[in-house]
């Protein structure tokens, strides 16, 4: 082999070789990025989401809507403080839904979502307005935005018996979609008034389908 | 002569919908299911309209007039979520909200005069039929699916002045997106099932063509 190649050869080896031992190095000053990061984010949703304590709170049984399977969505009682003021107790009851599911597979909302704020208007309509990440960092698809709206839904009116719809604002802005499928431009109903009960219809079990459609609804 | 049959395949372009871990990208593969169920409309005769035939992204309005310029047509989306257990397939119509205060005048005003956005609000009962009926072709071809549709408000369907209804397969999330592929001949015989089951709206009497006094 002539000594310009074996030179060639040696230099290229030496090349390689440093940038192996670079890209190893710049491989674990990303991993470092990342924990640090994730641990900000931590940070973040700890002071966007803190714990809201009224002089009302009582503690009682709260019924949150998580996943129940694939599709739908059951309530599960959880005993927590809860105030006397609308406003704070739908707050209340929407943090621990974004916050505190019993497993991973039960979240319906992003673990990033923040709850930014939320007002009563006086014909019952709750304005939840939502952190980006509830649309960002949703499950793409029809089941998973249905099933995210339905536990939103579902535990506001069962825990907020005075509301009558919900409006869901992402980022203090109404936009066409939660993320490409559910339409958030109109409102969704909370409560419906009763129907006269159907003879011979047998009771329904309290869980609801990924959007909504309760097994029994009028509560 | 049957209904056209307006399919839609959802997203594309720079919208590619649901993202598998595998690779499958929902635009393609609800392209893919499209153009098998327009293959096996058509043997049955059926006209058939896709809102898209390669990557492009129309609008939600441009999808819709699409279904509208038709006098007697059905729309139907395609999609493919990220979750749910991997073939089954489920079936939406979409749901209003009540109004908090009902009012007889606005309703006679919605009939009269309905808007662009609120296009589908007439529809709503027809739509439920053609949802149940294309359910019930689904659970037979994809096991585990659930028995009847179910009202959510999904976007595309809002400004659709036909019996309108969304498709979505579970699941682009598999890790062999050939397997996705499969799906699509089942996907195909339950769509043109459904829709020859499906008996469109009788247009009302009021509203038929008329023919002129004294035609023979």
């Amino acid at each position: 082999m002539p000594r310009n190649l074996r030179i060639a050869f040696g230099i290229l080896g030496v090349a390689v070789l440093v940038g192996l031992i670079s890209l190893r190095g710049l491989h674990r000053r990303i991993e470092h990025l990342g924990d640090i990061q994730s641990s900000d984010e931590q940070l973040r949703r700890d002071l966007l989401a803190p714990q809201i304590s009224t002089s009302t709170d009582v503690k009682v049984k709260a019924a949150i809507f998580w996943a129940a399977g694939p599709d739908r969505t059951a309530p599960v009682e959880i005993e927590m403080a809860l105030s006397a003021d609308p406003v704070q107790r739908a707050k209340q009851v929407l943090l621990e839904l974004i916050k505190d599911p019993p497993t991973p597979e039960q979240r319906t909302l992003p673990a990033n979502t923040a709850l930014a704020s939320l007002y009563i208007l006086p014909d019952g309509t709750a304005i939840a307005d939502f952190s980006d990440a509830l649309s960002s960092e949703m499950p793409s698809g029809i089941l998973s935005e249905g099933m995210a709206v339905d536990s939103i839904a579902r535990t506001l009116e069962s825990n907020v018996n005075t509301l009558r719809r919900l409006k869901i604002l992402i980022h203090g802005q109404e936009v066409e979609t939660l993320a490409g499928h559910l339409d958030l431009t109109g409102f969704f109903d909370l409560n419906p008034p009763a129907l006269p009960p159907v003879a011979g219809a047998p009771p329904a079990a309290q869980t609801t389908t990924a959007t909504g459609s309760s097994a029994n609804p009028r509560r | 002569m049957g209904p056209v049959v307006v399919l839609d395949p959802a997203h594309g372009g720079t919208d590619t919908g649901a993202r598998g871990a595998g690779g499958a990208v929902e635009k393609d593969v609800v392209l893919a299911f499209a153009r098998t169920a327009r293959g096996e409309l058509e043997r049955q005769g059926l006209r058939v309209v896709m809102t898209r035939t390669d990557d492009s992204n129309p609008s939600y309005d441009d999808r819709a007039a699409m279904a509208n310029a038709y006098r007697n047509a059905i729309f139907i989306t395609l999609h493919a979520s990220s979750t749910g257990t991997f073939s089954t397939a489920r079936v939406y119509y979409y749901r209003f909200p009540n109004p908090l205060t009902p009012s007889p005048a606005a309703s006679s005003t919605i009939s009269a005069l309905t808007t662009w956005e609120d296009a589908q609000r007439s529809y709503v009962d027809p739509s439920h039929r053609l949802a149940d009926a294309m359910q019930v072709q689904l659970a037979q071809h994809f096991a585990g699916s659930p028995a009847l549709s179910t009202p959510v408000a999904v976007r595309e369907l809002r400004s659709v002045a036909e019996p309108a209804i969304a498709i979505e397969i579970s699941s682009v999330s598999v890790s062999d997106p050939n397997s996705l592929a499969q799906l699509a001949a089942p996907l195909a015989v339950s769509i043109a099932r459904g829709v020859a089951v499906f008996q469109p709206p009788v247009i009302s009497p009021a509203k038929a063509p008329v023919p002129a006094s004294g035609a023979k």
